[in-house]
């Protein structure tokens, strides 16, 4: 298939809107961004910044009542916002595939891990399984998963596994289906620090091995920097930055990201950060230029206008922000 | 300073079908008048059941706990009025913890009425709204209009209203954005400065921990592993479960990269509470498991000055 500089999914101007009882909440605005084959991007921002809203436009498992705006979601060269229900389902199942926060939630409860696991592997494979080679398949991406006694994981219910475990399950299910690219959506966030770290090397490795195309959503600055190639920074529905991890940490442009970055509390004690002044803006009526106006210490007249362009500050480094405008442009 | 509250062999277990939980198994703690302690675990660890048994939410199964030197293990419905004034708690979901009915006034009028009936009204109610940085306007609002974090706020306001001693801190920011965060901590280190409260502030983010706790101690299924002076704790850990927590948190600089004790990965899972394994609770998780942590519970001793530790490691080091 047709990859474009060796782009495997490339998001253009993504722009998707909820319809809810006060009117439409404009969420995505001028979302764009790629994943190169083998890469592991990161997107973070804090809750409501519309980073699961991008995951859901991908997999095509928008709500009802969103709509889609605008904008163009190219896989392998294919505009998947086009194709039909049958082909994104082949998708789904041999190409791209999901890891959600809550790993209790994205089992079901009623069931045991068998036969969920089960039907996973049967349809995402090209021809028809017997049971025992599903049997055998599903062990060893239990295995992969770093699952100790895959066989009594099979015989259980999600109940009866705890937090961390769940996550392995459904890790382990996504292998069956991530040929190409996987979207982690917060995959650590709702287990403790020690099985986090855990999961994350896990996951890690599995990517690496797999060669396999990451895209790592989290609000935890943390987890994102020890992970990921490339960083994409979203605040209020649109992206503000961009660019190589070490550059996104040690160079940060946005006056977003700067004001993000200092407010984590850092490990050697003595400073409380400020964190950031003012309020996330609502949806239903966000600013017209740049919609971290409102908050940013360095706002200018251009910047309640205008939304900003985005401007390469260095190699790589991109910021979306009127401060960074050259001259003549 | 004196022991404003001290806790002596606490227990607490809970009986289920299934069979007993041992949700906080024999915590002993000193807690200094006007000192931020901090207290810190994992999931299940127990935090919050000490926590709840502070506030009278629990009876204790056995043990002392002491507020000033009188016995305070009764539950909140008896407890008289002076120490449900002394002592007051911020929940971690401001959201469940505020009522959605009621306005920000009411929500504050009522603890003003019973504990301070010489206040006067509004005004009092005003100048906690100051204190705690949320505008006046707010008085009449509900819940449900403020923000995550102006939520936080007016629950420390309520906290504040009674005039306590010591307020119990659970997981006080953890359901908020990091950028909020900030604010809110701030405030609560400000109004900790000028009325020299106490705090016992729980989490589980061990890098805010850092930034604002004197000292720290360490739960790992209902036990103590390891309490000591905030610098220590982060620059000088003993106890390889605290170790292994430090070395498993996400940092952001290469500055915190260097504080991290290097050498422990995490590995395994936090066992579950009906089934504790014998000996040191964490033995089957620990790179350095000897043979007779398989067998015998190691007691909390003082290994330096002021820094205890549970661990066979330093037991005959003394």
């Amino acid at each position: 298939m047709v990859m474009e500089n060796g782009k495997i999914l490339e998001v253009k101007d993504l722009a998707v809107s909820y319809k809810v009882y006060e009117g439409i909440l404009k969420v995505l605005r001028n979302v764009s961004f790629y994943v190169l084959k083998g890469e592991k991007i990161g997107i973070i921002g804090e809750s409501g910044c519309g980073k699961t809203t991008s995951m859901k436009s991908i997999m095509r498992i928008l709500p009802t009542n969103a709509l889609l705006e605008g904008g163009e979601i190219y896989y392998k060269g294919k505009n998947i916002l086009k194709i039909s229900k049958k082909e994104m389902t082949y998708l789904r199942r041999h190409s791209i595939s999901m890891i959600f926060q809550d790993p209790s939630t994205a089992l079901n409860p009623v069931f045991k891990i068998g036969p969920q696991i089960y039907d996973i592997v049967k349809y995402s494979s090209d021809r028809r399984l017997t049971k025992s080679e599903i049997h055998e398949l599903a062990i060893s991406y239990l295995k992969q998963a770093a699952l100790p006694e895959p066989e009594r994981i099979l015989d259980s219910y999600p109940f009866q596994l705890s937090g961390g475990m769940k996550q392995r399950v459904n890790i382990a299910m996504s292998l069956a289906s991530a040929n190409d690219l996987l979207i982690a959506d917060e995959p650590g966030t709702s287990l403790d620090v020690t099985i986090e770290d855990q999961i994350m090397r896990l996951l890690k490795s599995i990517v690496e091995e797999k060669h396999l195309s990451i895209i790592l959503i989290s609000h935890a600055l943390g987890t994102v920097r020890g992970f990921v190639d490339r960083i994409y920074v979203m605040y209020a529905g649109t992206i503000v930055e961009y660019g190589p991890t070490k550059s996104i940490f040690s160079n940060p442009l946005h006056p977003y990201t700067r004001l993000l970055i200092e407010s984590v509390p850092k490990l050697m004690g003595k400073k409380i950060p400020e964190g950031i002044p003012g309020v996330v803006p609502s949806y239903l009526n966000p600013p017209l230029g740049c919609r971290f106006s409102t908050r940013c210490p360095f706002k200018m007249d251009i910047c309640e206008r205008e939304m900003p362009q985005v401007y390469e500050a260095e190699d790589g480094h991109f910021v979306a922000c009127h401060l960074f405008r050259k001259e003549g442009s | 300073m004196a022991a404003i509250l001290e806790i002596k062999g606490l227990k607490k277990y809970f009986k289920t079908r299934k069979g007993t939980i041992k949700a906080v198994d024999d915590v002993d703690l000193e807690i200094e008048e006007g000192e931020i302690f901090g207290l810190v675990g994992e999931s299940g660890s127990g935090k919050t059941t000490v926590a709840n048994i502070i506030m009278g939410l629990y009876l204790p199964t056995s043990g002392e706990i002491k507020y000033k030197g009188n016995n305070i293990a009764i539950p909140i419905n008896k407890r008289p009025k002076w120490l449900k004034k002394e002592i007051q708690i911020v929940f971690q979901n401001p959201a469940s913890s505020l009522n959605p009915k009621k306005t920000v006034r009411q929500i504050l009028e009522v603890p003003i009425s019973i504990h301070r009936p010489d206040a006067p009204l509004p005004q009092t109610i005003y100048e906690l709204l100051e204190m705690v940085d949320l505008p006046p306007e707010f008085i009449d609002r509900h819940p449900e209009e403020l923000g995550g974090g102006e939520k936080q706020l007016v629950a420390i306001a309520r906290a504040l209203s009674t005039e306590p001693s010591l307020i119990v801190l659970d997981e006080p920011t953890s359901s908020l954005d990091v950028s909020v965060q900030g604010k809110i901590i701030n405030i609560l280190m400000k109004l900790q400065k000028n009325f020299g409260l106490t705090y016992i502030f729980i989490t589980h983010n061990l890098s805010l921990m850092s930034n604002v706790a004197n000292r720290v101690a360490i739960m790992y299924l209902g036990k103590i592993k390891e309490i000591a002076k905030s610098e220590e704790f982060f620059t000088n850990s003993f106890h390889p479960y605290t170790k292994m927590l430090l070395s498993s948190i996400p940092v952001i600089t290469e500055e915190e990269e260097k504080l991290k004790p290097k050498k422990i990965l995490s590995t395994g899972e936090i066992p579950g509470a009906l089934k504790l394994p014998e000996g040191c609770s964490f033995h089957p998780r620990c790179p350095f498991v000897m043979d007779v942590c398989k067998v015998k519970d190691p007691p909390l001793i003082e290994v330096s000055p002021n820094h205890l530790c549970s661990c066979h490691l330093y037991l005959n080091k003394q």
